[in-house]
């Protein structure tokens, strides 16, 4: 664990938005396997350090770009749990009306551009809103997060270029689980992934994603030094997905083992790890903080009772939002 | 040899390049990348360099000129002096026996036609012909069509037979200035397409091409071929366009037609005693029917226990206005004086003017009995749902009402709470 | 009323809205100093700048992606695209999230992005500098596509566009850049959805898109010769389309052959004949015809070019069949 200058406020914050994910993820598990939601979701459990630990070190005017595997971002950046699940289980409350659902919600009151079921999807969309920025002399930060998976688009390579030859304020941000969907990161993946940074003249760093204060270092201090126009910058992020490619993804030997799981999940998980920080530095009790784990599991629970229960859009609502400026398009 | 000196395509979208300067006068000699004009496209003035050494002959356009790219501005030769006349690739020799003279061609007249049927000569070889006058039949794919001559003078050879199939813009005949002392009659296979000296000119089809060739009518198993727009102004007008038919006019019919069909006798099936080739019949199905559970609910509740009844003011709702409805249910026959207010429904002896036939308890799936004395709505089961068919002769009802009744109707035996809102 | 031609109306368009809004800004392949291969942009970098006016690499998914980004978050920019033939290269960008981020988010966030490119065969280019793609974008519901067909209507077209707050595609045909018309000194917009009828008449209605209105019109003076009064209709958007005006047309005349250089099949000439097939068949006195460019890739030679496009003399040859009452495509 990295030592930082302590400020319990902050760090308890993060401990909350980190346990706030898990506690999402776990709910929208149980209304996927329980047939109550439709479609099927990524989960983020297990990289939850890497959401929080970036977003922690962002203003809500910045802005980050998220990835099928979102949900984490999301909530990281500020969302509500009660418009998120009402969004997962298509109702009219959602943030996106129930017209986005899992893969694509958008938050962009707390600056989240959204979600993207295209893999590499938002690598341009990120790089676009840091150009605004700079366009308009905005000292907003953005933050793109893709997968491993990713960087075998080739437009990574065709925003990077010109996020350098620019110099935007962005910082592409690498979460490399080891797995791009059923396949093991090194099989799809030549040579190293911040080279791949490097060979634009972009500063690229490594750092260990299950370590929310590491984590929230860095970030710290890219995001700042963003902000004075020496973007852009790339972290390759080394985390782990607890779950499958996606929730249906149960049968998952053939790609990677049992053991590996259980030992990500016992000895590297970020909540246990940071959890024990806080406790060894007296910055919170045991029983204060499985009082929080409580009020939080509640939180999730009352949303997903208020997510089940609430309406449908209205089917009228089918062709609204196609255009900004006509009502119905259909009409 | 000469070198053309050629206005050159520089912008992307560019047709024509504006001559500012010359930098050689005519006459100058010139050397192999010398400055010999500034030309002006769309956004930029450009510097053209001489292609060879010589001088410069031959200019054709000024300072301030446009010229379209590609086009010979100027000439580099091998003296000061103009370009001779710049030597031809050799023509071939003319044919020995084809006399010098106006050439005409197998002309295109439809949009992808690559050879024309010449059907007939209008003129023998040696005849003299005006350029009015009709030399020949040609069959495109479309039509018949004759061709004028095109110049004055003599037919002094013809170069394929009647019946030949010719290519397009191949020679068929030469038109001379003299009366030819030996006209050349030829067929077209064999003959290459002669390269004497003639000038080209395409002659123009007679200003009011032949009747187009009548198209063979296509099989149409018995049924009319005629255009949605006359079917629907004969039906409104109450005309059978099967007349057309059996007067021998051309399918298919077009509004043109409405005229010639209006001209025709009368005949029964128009009017009067419909048949069930002449009248109108519409369909409806819906897949789930809402009548069972209103009558229902009327016999319980508003203690509407005549189905019938029920069905003769939805009907009469349907038609938009009061009116006596016979309703035939279970082989009875009740009239009533039919309102859209339901409970005023009530048996009358008066004549019907529409009829609901009520087959929902039968075993028949449609029906197709033609015009009767009035418009008559059919119920068949389908499902859950109805199939409602609406037969009516076309002097009894508009298209367009007997549209309205029958969607309205059908709307009604879906939802019929609808009717009381 | 002066008359310049239609590269020059595009170019004051642009000039125009980025002097009356900052956030307008044009991105591309060589559009600051070169101006474009086409020379329509000359002169904009001198007055807004290489911040305003902005050269990209040649990486058209990068720099549309970028676009999009930008748009979403407070920037207006006109995407140059100097193909439409590139149009497949940025397909994810333009369709999968430019058209459909305002839907996914339910309103929430926006992309007021133009992109300006160009169609029309017969300047020898062949087979991928030739294409006119506008049907593949119209297909996708959320993106508006405007077609102009002279220079008036790409100086009114393209300011409306700039103003929309939808993804707009402009078809500028590369053949008329230099074609010039009257356009007025004073600000003026053309409106989306509002059809222009060209010329009234009242025997049969020719719909032409773009160049092929030039190509209507030419056939309409062919046909009044001839004694046949021909209506021709620019639609001047294919989305929003202006279906009352062509439905009242054919209502009216009872004859419509469609024209544009798109490929026949599956294009725009079929949707339009199709919708007036389905909503004016009973005023229809023969088939309602489709014209397009050939259903083959666009040779380079002018021998095999020339006849993949529609001509006055062909459409005029087939409104005469109609007119004539001649059987068309029977069995």
């Amino acid at each position: 664990m990295a030592k930082t200058k302590t400020n319990s406020e902050d760090y308890l914050r993060m401990y909350r938005q980190m346990v706030r994910i898990r506690s999402f993820e776990d709910n929208a598990n149980q209304l996927y396997l329980s047939a109550k939601m439709p479609g099927l979701t990524h989960m983020y459990s297990g990289e939850e350090a890497v959401a929080v630990g970036i977003c922690e070190a962002l203003k809500t005017t910045d802005k980050i770009t998220s990835t099928h595997r979102g949900h984490g971002h999301c909530v990281a950046k500020g969302a509500e749990f009660k418009e998120m699940f009402c969004e997962l289980l298509g109702k009219e409350e959602g943030y996106c009306r129930g017209k986005g659902g899992s893969m694509h919600i958008a938050d962009q009151s707390n600056g989240n551009l959204g979600a993207n079921a295209i893999v590499g999807g938002s690598m341009g969309i990120a790089t676009g809103s840091a150009f605004t920025a700079k366009m308009l002399g905005k000292d907003d930060v953005t933050v793109c997060f893709f997968g491993d998976g990713a960087t075998a688009q080739g437009l990574m390579y065709e925003v990077m270029n010109m996020a350098a030859l620019w110099n935007l304020p962005v910082i592409y941000a690498c979460e490399n689980n080891g797995y791009s969907e059923y396949t093991k990161t090194e099989e799809i993946a030549a040579g190293s992934i911040t080279a791949r940074a490097e060979a634009f003249g972009i500063e690229a760093h490594q750092v260990d994603g299950q370590d929310v204060l590491a984590v929230n270092k860095l970030a710290t201090d890219l995001v700042a030094r963003a902000r004075k126009g020496e973007g852009p910058f790339f972290v390759e992020l080394m985390t782990y997905r607890y779950h499958g490619h996606h929730v249906g993804d149960i049968n998952r030997e053939y790609y990677r083992t049992k053991d590996e799981e259980k030992d990500w999940k016992e000895n590297r998980d970020p909540i246990i790890r940071f959890r024990a920080h806080l406790v060894s530095e007296g910055l919170a009790t045991e029983d204060e903080l499985d009082a929080l784990n409580a009020e939080i599991a509640k939180d999730a629970e009352d949303a997903v009772k208020y997510a089940l229960d609430a309406k449908y859009p209205d089917v009228s609502e089918v062709d609204m939002h196609v255009f900004s400026d006509i009502k119905h398009a259909l009409a | 040899m000469p070198l053309d000196v050629i206005m050159p395509a520089l912008g992307m979208a560019q047709e024509t390049g504006q001559i500012v300067a010359w930098h050689k006068q005519p006459g100058d000699p010139v050397s192999k990348g010398d400055v010999l004009f500034e030309v002006e496209t769309d956004k930029a003035t450009m510097e053209v360099e001489a292609a060879g050494d010589g001088f410069l002959t031959d200019v054709v356009a000024g300072e301030g000129d446009d010229v379209p790219v590609g086009d010979v501005i100027a000439k580099i030769s091998d003296s000061a002096e103009s370009a001779a006349p710049s030597p031809k690739a050799e023509e071939p020799a003319p044919s020995d026996d084809l006399p010098d003279g106006k050439a005409v061609i197998m002309p295109t007249l439809g949009m992808a036609q690559d050879s024309g049927l010449l059907v007939a000569w209008h003129k023998e070889p040696g005849d003299a012909v005006s350029a009015d006058d009709v030399l020949f039949e040609v069959e495109t794919d479309k039509s018949v069509n004759e061709v004028n001559a095109g110049f004055d003078g003599y037919l002094g050879a013809t170069l394929a037979e009647a019946g030949e199939d010719v290519p397009t813009g191949q020679t068929i005949a030469i038109i001379t200035a003299e009366k030819p002392a030996n006209p050349v009659a030829r067929k077209s296979a064999g003959v290459a397409a002669p390269q004497a000296k003639v000038e080209e000119a395409k002659p123009e089809p007679v200003a009011k091409p032949a009747p187009a060739k009548q198209a063979p009518t296509p099989a149409t198993n018995g049924r009319v071929l005629a255009s949605p727009k006359l079917r629907r102004l004969a039906l409104e007008q109450g005309l059978d366009l099967q007349r057309l038919v059996d007067a021998g006019h051309s399918q298919p019919f077009h509004v043109k037609d409405l005229d010639a069909l209006r001209a025709l006798p009368q005949t029964s099936s128009d009017t009067g005693t419909a048949t069930a080739q002449a009248s109108g019949r519409l369909t409806a199905k819906i897949a789930c029917e809402g009548f069972t559970d209103f009558a229902a609910w009327a016999a319980t509740t508003a203690k509407l226990t005549d189905m019938s009844a029920l069905l003769a003011g939805l009907c009469a709702a349907s038609h938009g206005s009061d009116t006596t409805v016979a309703v035939e249910s279970f082989g009875a026959t009740t009239i009533y004086a039919a309102s859209a207010q339901l409970s005023a429904t009530q048996p009358t002896e008066d004549a019907a003017k529409l009829r609901v036939r009520d087959l929902r308890f039968t075993a028949i799936s449609g029906v197709a009995v033609g015009a009767e004395d009035v418009p008559t709505l059919t119920l068949t089961r389908n499902g859950a749902g109805l199939t409602i068919t609406l037969e009516f002769a076309p002097a009894q009802l508009a298209a367009t009402d007997a549209i309205t009744l029958l969607s309205n109707f059908a709307g009604r035996m879906e939802q019929p709470l609808r009717h009381l809102l | 009323m002066r008359e310049i031609t239609l590269s020059q109306a595009v170019n004051e368009a642009l000039a125009e809205e980025m002097r009356r809004d900052d956030t307008v800004f044009i991105i591309g392949e060589d559009v600051a100093e070169a101006g474009t291969p086409f020379k329509v942009l000359s002169g904009l970098v001198e007055e807004f700048g290489t911040r305003r006016v902005v050269d990209t690499p040649i990486a058209e998914p990068g720099f549309m992606g970028i676009a999009v980004g930008a748009a979403m978050t407070g920037a207006r920019p006109v995407v140059d695209l100097m193909f439409g033939d590139f149009i497949f290269l940025i397909m994810d960008q333009l369709c999968n999230q430019a058209a459909k981020t305002h839907y996914m988010s339910g309103g929430k966030l926006s992309v007021p992005l133009v992109l300006r490119t160009n169609m029309g065969a017969t300047r020898r280019s062949a087979a991928q500098h030739s294409q006119s793609l506008h049907a593949l974008v119209a297909h996708i519901p959320g993106l508006k596509v405007a077609m102009p067909s002279s220079a008036y209507e790409a100086k009114g077209l393209m300011k409306t566009a700039i103003r929309d707050n939808n993804p707009v595609v402009i078809f500028e045909d590369k053949l008329m850049y230099q074609d010039k018309a009257p356009v007025p000194e004073e600000e003026f917009l053309i409106p989306f959805g509002e059809a222009n009828i060209k010329r009234e008449g009242s025997d049969i209605t020719l719909i032409g898109t773009s160049s092929m209105v030039q190509v209507c019109e030419k056939a309409a003076e062919i046909l009044a010769a001839e004694g046949i009064s021909a209506e021709v209709i620019d639609p001047r958007t294919i989305v929003p389309l202006d279906e009352k005006t062509l439905l009242e047309s054919a209502r009216k005349t009872s004859r419509v052959i469609v024209v544009d250089e798109g490929h026949q099949s599956f294009g725009v000439t079929s949707e339009i004949a199709s919708r007036i097939n389905e909503k004016a068949f009973y005023h229809l006195d023969a088939p309602v015809l489709r014209m397009g460019a050939m259903d083959v890739p666009i040779p380079f030679s002018p021998a095999l070019e020339d006849i993949t496009v529609p001509t006055p003399e062909g459409v005029a040859e087939k409104a005469r069949m109609l007119c004539g009452g001649e059987m068309i495509n029977a069995a």
